[in-house]
């Protein structure tokens, strides 16, 4: 890993979060989840699958730091969705379509795991109105996402023009 | 397919992901235990701290793009909502001017008996919802925080003074407000003169009203205001009004109540500095007598 990859990550995890909490936590009809889906896109740079690991765990724990649940459970979430990620990265590499398929199919792994750890342990304010439909909608908000920043994420963390060029 | 000269998949990939899930629960356990208190109050105030500066100034830049976004959306329904909106207002001057006649009725009778007015008027912040931790989360991050005289618990109303929630952790310059929707302490109202508990349920906009000691059926639309025996909110504030009409079969009574606000819609609130006097309020054993008298917000 290059000196300049992990201020590439802290960077781009900053600016998830922040966009995640301000912009999208404003927009009704856009609904993404910005942090997971980057935590799911960085399965697929040069990065260790430990590192990997480690930074979806730790960007989960910054979202539970800054919401009002369970800490801790977002960065299990958003660990094993990674975990899932990258034993099923392979997937990913057929072209822009698979990428996104894929991001979406992973974020659906993680709010589904979400959901079901929040009623396990009773956390009301996850399992607000919405929460039924949001199931569908992030999902799907993420597959549109990673189809547009994917392959910049991936080129911009493993400073690789090459890197996801189908 | 062209696969990736990416790290070769490692043998340790498993244990560290075990590691973390362990660390995870006993995070999870930790702040159980701790009831949000103690180091995890410390870290998660410190981390909204370290955040929130850079929250507020990227809120500024992207308020009008997500109000662009959202009209937007809502350009279709704009026709209809007008004309309903208009219809509002006519019915609403018509209220505003059968109650300006009742106030000057009231403001005789207090003059004819010497009346005065107790000492009511509570803090008041007025904030900007600067938006939200993430996409399941119900919670809300304001821009006002202890600096502004913001503390936990404080109760937090909208413009028209119907009840949101309360506050959950506050930085210097940012706070979470948690919804009634979103909290699990069930919330202490008065329904007509019966007092019962509201709490709220999963995956659903509606919350559930228990009476237990109910004396009378509640009618569908009757007004739900906070009880005196509230330890979390003022009595006397509009919370919502019942859905559906619940028989008497039993003691008890039970119904769902549709809260006045909306949170999703929600830009600007207001947090109440309630109690004025918080040491003394919490060494309260007495009950208070039910007082209904508020009702600002449903003007």
């Amino acid at each position: 890993m290059r000196v300049r990859t992990p201020a590439a990550v802290f960077l781009i995890l900053l600016v998830a979060v922040v966009l995640q909490s301000t912009l999208f936590g404003r927009i009704r009809v856009i609904t993404p989840d910005l942090v997971l889906l980057v935590a799911i896109l960085i399965a697929l740079t040069r990065i260790k699958p430990e590192l990997v690991l480690a930074i979806a765990f730790s960007a989960g724990l910054v979202v539970d730091l800054l919401g009002s649940s369970l800490l801790g459970l977002r960065a299990i979430v958003f660990m094993s969705a990674a975990y899932i990620a990258l034993r099923t990265r392979e997937r990913a590499d057929i072209g822009r379509f698979a990428t996104a398929l894929w991001a979406g199919g992973m974020t659906l792994i993680g709010v589904v795991l979400l959901v079901l750890l929040g009623t396990l342990f009773g956390q009301s304010t996850i399992l607000g109105e919405h929460v039924l439909s949001r199931l569908v909608t992030v999902p799907l908000a993420n597959m549109l996402l990673a189809f547009m920043i994917a392959p910049v994420l991936v080129r911009t963390v493993d400073q690789d023009p090459a890197a996801l060029r189908y | 397919m062209l696969t990736r000269d990416r790290q070769p998949r490692s043998d340790r990939a498993l244990p560290t992901f075990i590691t973390l899930v362990v660390l995870g629960i006993l995070l999870m356990t930790f702040h159980v235990r701790l009831e949000g208190g103690g180091v995890v109050n410390v870290l998660r105030t410190g981390t909204q701290a370290i955040i929130s500066p850079v929250q507020r100034g990227v809120s500024y830049v992207v308020t009008p793009i997500a109000d662009a976004v959202e009209g937007l959306g809502e350009i279709a329904g704009l026709r209809e909502e007008n004309r309903f909106l208009k219809a509002a207002l006519e019915e609403s001057q018509a209220q505003l001017i059968a109650v300006e006649d009742q106030l000057a009725r009231l403001h005789l009778f207090e003059a004819l008996y010497g009346l005065d007015e107790l000492e009511t008027d509570l803090g008041r912040t007025v904030a900007n919802v600067i938006g939200r931790p993430d996409p399941f989360d119900v919670g809300l991050i304001i821009d006002r925080g202890s600096i502004h005289g913001i503390a936990v618990d404080q109760p937090v109303i909208d413009s028209n003074g119907f009840v949101v929630g309360s506050v959950s952790s506050v930085t210097p310059f940012s706070s979470t407000v948690v919804p009634i929707t979103g909290n699990r302490e069930g919330l202490a109202v008065l329904v007509g003169s019966q007092v019962g508990d509201l709490a709220s349920q999963a995956a659903f906009s509606e919350m559930r009203l228990d009476i237990p000691d109910a004396k009378e059926p509640v009618l569908a639309g009757a007004r739900v205001l906070t009880s005196a025996r509230s330890v979390l909110f003022p009595a006397g504030l509009p919370v919502g009004e019942v859905v559906s009409d619940a028989d008497l079969a039993t003691s008890a009574v039970s119904t769902t109540v549709r809260p006045y606000v909306e949170i999703d819609t929600l830009r600007i609130v207001i947090v109440l500095a309630w109690p004025a006097d918080p040491i003394s309020a919490s060494g309260e054993d007495e009950i208070q007598t039910e007082i209904t008298t508020t009702t600002d917000g449903d003007s």
